[in-house]
């Protein structure tokens, strides 16, 4: 991907040599990424919404150039940047999941073996 | 604590550019505080008692505790996750930098040639940037320091100041100064009859931990130097933004062209693990060699693996293997004193420090630390985290 135009040389987004994999199974080394773009772009909406509405709140009514140059203030900068911490911890809430399950009751009642 | 790059050289990012680059920092922080952590949970709960009862012993290294932990699913998420995050935030960057491409030329050449501040840089087309640059892209930095896209091009300048902002998460400071800040301010205090004329920085990249040495002691005439073009380039144009006078230079800090004995104080910050182990060994001896007598060398780095537990070792190891650092772990390994020795320096005039950061731990906490200093480290210092402290050793001359 790149933003220049065709007459000039375009900057390299990739990185170079051999990639690094971790999970043996194929794929899941992609899906983490792709998982990871995908919430990143989330967020990418998120933001956008949330400037819709502070404009929103303030005019009540908007034109696609006041969303585009809609400034946050440092407070709401602030109030998303800890929304996004959260919003991070809700995706990959699974990788908690794991260490807080260590905690778990040595007692709990077993399931039923599985057939 | 800022996020973006605010001098004049910035780039103004679109507001879905700014959003995935704040998505950034965020991200990295939960790679770095919650997943780490989750990460040594796992270790302590399950790991080592299994690697334990297995050899009747614990763990006796960074080694041992990575070969223990690697097959674990949480090392691999926090590892895989943490690759993605280190290459997203470069390719969060880009897209700005390359749509500001021609700008940045053009303002950092009217910056250079301004009379803001005193400052110079000389570039040498016949340069050889070592291959331990320019075969790698370090740090998964596209690029790395040295690729050039235009002729007087400061592209890959504008990537590493822009880059680093959106990763450091704000630990790096105002200006991402807060290395030179923190540990130049320390040496006034330490040694307050110190009083350097001429100071190098080598391995400088964009100069932003050479600025507040020029600041800390107004009087030098200060040097810096680093084998990436683009980045001496953008450096001088930075810190003549800031109005600070630095000389920049292409050179290589295994082999300068200055003279015997020219410079009291020789500093470097995050460099020497991006070195080869050979590089490192010329690099100090070269350091003795500018130095005057009664000067000082200090360097600015990774606490060493002998410093550190086994798991800390393990975990700031990882970017050796993970994240294009090849030299990071063998520079680790060395004992700095014994690096110092070997170069000439006397064993007697070694020192290592261990300084809280000016940025989060405030003036105090750094004067206070001149008169505190136990030479153990702790798993605050070089780890990239909330109440991090910086470590640095050298040598008198």
């Amino acid at each position: 991907m790149s933003t220049a135009g065709a007459d000039k040389k375009p900057l390299r987004y990739s990185v170079r040599g051999k990639d690094t994999r971790f999970f043996s199974a194929e794929g899941v080394d992609e899906l983490v990424a792709i998982s990871m773009a995908l919430a990143q772009e989330l967020w990418v909406v998120k933001e956008r919404l949330a400037a819709y509405e502070g404009l929103a709140a303030k005019k009540k009514v908007f034109t696609a150039k006041e969303i585009e140059n809609f400034k946050f203030t440092p407070a709401q900068r602030a109030k998303l940047d800890a929304e996004s911490q959260a919003f991070i911890d809700r995706v990959f809430f699974t990788l908690r999941e794991r260490v807080e399950g260590l905690a778990a009751d040595p007692d709990e009642p077993a399931p039923p073996k599985e057939p | 604590m800022t996020k973006y790059v605010n001098h004049a050289l910035k780039v103004e990012p679109t507001p879905e550019e700014a959003a995935r680059q704040t998505f950034m920092s965020s991200m990295r922080m939960y790679v770095l505080h919650d997943l780490a952590n989750g990460m040594r949970t796992v270790y302590e709960s399950e790991v080592e008692p299994k690697f334990e009862r297995k050899n009747k012993r614990a763990p006796k290294d960074g080694v041992e505790v990575h070969r223990a932990l690697k097959k674990d699913p949480t090392f691999k998420f926090y590892s895989s996750m943490r690759c993605n995050a280190q290459e997203m935030v470069f390719r969060s960057i880009l897209p700005t930098v390359e749509r500001s491409q021609d700008a940045l030329n053009k303002k950092a050449k009217a910056l250079s040639r301004s009379k803001k501040a005193n400052g110079t840089v000389e570039t040498d087309p016949k340069f050889k940037v070592p291959r331990s640059v320019s075969a790698i892209d370090v740090h998964r930095m596209p690029g790395n320091y040295d690729t050039e896209y235009a002729p007087d091009d400061v592209t890959q300048g504008a990537v590493y100041d822009n880059g680093i902002s959106v990763f450091s998460m704000g630990f790096f400071g105002k200006n991402l100064d807060d290395i030179g800040s923190s540990i130049s301010m320390f040496i006034q205090n330490k040694y307050p009859k110190f009083a350097p004329e001429r100071i190098l920085d080598m391995g400088c990249t964009i100069g932003h931990n050479t600025v507040p040495w020029a600041k800390a002691y107004p009087k030098a005439e200060v040097h810096a130097i680093d084998v990436g073009a683009p980045v001496v380039r953008y450096g001088h144009a930075r810190a003549q933004a800031a109005g600070v006078p630095v000389h920049f230079h292409q050179q290589n800090a295994e082999a300068t062209d200055f003279e015997d004995e020219s410079f009291d104080l020789i500093f470097s910050s995050m460099f020497l693990h991006e070195v080869p182990k050979k590089g490192i060994k010329k690099v100090f001896k070269e350091a003795r060699r500018l130095l005057k007598p009664g000067g000082l060398m200090l360097h600015m780095e990774l606490p060493p693996n002998k410093m550190l537990g086994a798991y800390d070792s393990f975990y700031l190891d990882w970017d050796s293997y993970y994240n294009k650092e090849p030299f990071y772990k063998p520079f680790r390994d060395m004992d700095p004193q014994a690096v110092c020795a070997d170069a000439g320096f006397a064993k007697n005039k070694f020192v290592q420090y261990i300084i809280p950061s000016l940025g989060q731990y405030g003036e105090k906490a750094v004067k206070d630390s001149v008169k505190k200093q136990t030479g153990k480290a702790d798993d605050q210092t070089g780890r990239f985290a909330a109440g991090i402290h910086w470590y640095c050793f050298g040598a008198w001359k």
